[in-house]
């Protein structure tokens, strides 16, 4: 086997081995509560799958286009730079839309925009309603895609460590065009490697969902509520 | 509602806190981390400082009592949570010592203590453990 072969190798088995020890745990809350705001059908296998499956094309994506950027300029901390600020809004916005669900979900606001104002003031329960039914109830493919697609600029250690990789091996391009390839072709692998993970949490949710939701459904709806909280925290950080 | 609010608490305490603390073995920002192993001396030494994560990081390895053949390999890691396999390939400078460039990623739980795991071919492999900061 080439060098240039068992780095991609590498990186598949990095994405297969992170997602198990490292994505599960960072980024499954999120997979789970996107799986339970969606309300994906938990019978009807094809019907979960395709979402699950849309939500991670849109992540290897992302993870794609900038591991390619990475490999055309050779320079991880060049990039980041630009696309730091962009990340930590993600994860604020993927936090607030995790708290509305939470909330949501724990009937403390109403699901639907007719029934807005019944429990909270009604402006700002009017706003929050459509707010919960664009995220919820916005079922297309392409909505699930997309927000797997933002998803990908969640800020994670493990994937920062591909992206030095690419950028490393960019860096020893003969040319931006081949670091671009080479670079986007890790990341591809890299994603590809964490979706078996991911995947099989979304299953699980949708499928042990209305279970949750039927017998914890305020204890799951915390947890979601508190989660969005420690994103929102964790982006204002920095 | 009180006990599934404190088991709650309980959870997310378990899952978003970060790796566990381990002692750092020395201070990268004030000089050089210094590991033995018999008779050899290894020094590791990071620049600029203050040591950031998500900055390109100049790494110098220094051996004394070795004769060392081959490149050095060095491979960053955080204790208690998988980052992925991110290493430094040093190579050997006119002046003796062994250089490379790398980066440490930023973690978003907060973690700062990074471990820094060296493979001297010949001579065996030694850790170092330092903060970074974020």
């Amino acid at each position: 086997m080439s060098i240039a072969e068992s780095i991609y190798l590498l990186m598949f088995s990095s994405g297969l081995l992170g997602g198990i020890g490292h994505c599960a745990g960072m980024c499954g809350p999120v997979v789970a509560a996107y799986t339970l705001g969606f309300r994906l059908p938990a019978d009807d296998i094809r019907a979960s799958s395709l979402p699950q499956l849309l939500y991670n094309a849109g992540r290897v994506t992302t993870y794609s286009v900038v591991g390619g950027i990475m490999g055309m300029t050779g320079s991880f901390a060049g990039v980041v730079t630009y696309i730091e600020r962009f990340q930590n809004m993600t994860m604020a916005v993927v936090g607030g839309i995790m708290i509305v669900l939470g909330i949501a979900s724990a009937g403390l606001i109403s699901w639907r925009v007719h029934d807005a104002g019944s429990r909270v003031t009604a402006p700002v329960s009017g706003f929050i309603s459509r707010v919960i039914q664009f995220v919820s109830q916005t079922h297309t493919p392409g909505s699930v895609y997309v927000i797997g697609m933002a998803t990908g600029f969640i800020p994670c250690g493990l994937l920062y460590t591909a992206y030095i990789a690419a950028a490393g091996a960019g860096a020893t391009a003969g040319h931006p065009a081949e670091g671009f390839l080479k670079g986007m072709a890790m990341l591809f692998l890299f994603g590809i490697g964490t979706t078996p993970a991911l995947f099989f949490i979304g299953h699980m949710a949708a499928r042990k969902g209305e279970w949750i939701r039927k017998r914890l459904y305020m204890l799951s709806s915390l947890m979601m509520t508190a989660i969005g909280v420690i994103f929102i925290y964790r982006a204002f950080r920095g | 509602m009180k006990k599934i609010i404190m088991i709650l608490i309980a959870v997310l305490m378990l899952v978003s806190r970060p790796p566990r603390a381990h002692a750092s073995d020395c201070d990268v920002d004030r000089g050089p981390c210094v590991a033995v192993t018999g008779r050899t001396e290894v020094t590791l030494d990071i620049s600029p400082k203050p040591v950031k994560a998500m900055k390109e990081l100049f790494f110098v390895v220094t051996v004394r009592g070795a004769n060392v053949r081959g490149p050095l390999l060095l491979e960053l890691s955080m204790p208690g949570m998988y980052m992925g396999r991110n290493e430094v390939a040093l190579k050997r400078s006119p002046e003796g010592s062994f250089s490379g460039r790398g980066v440490i990623p930023r973690c978003p739980t907060g973690g700062k203590l990074w471990q820094a795991d060296l493979t001297i071919p010949g001579t065996g492999r030694l850790t170092y453990r330092f903060h970074v900061d974020r």
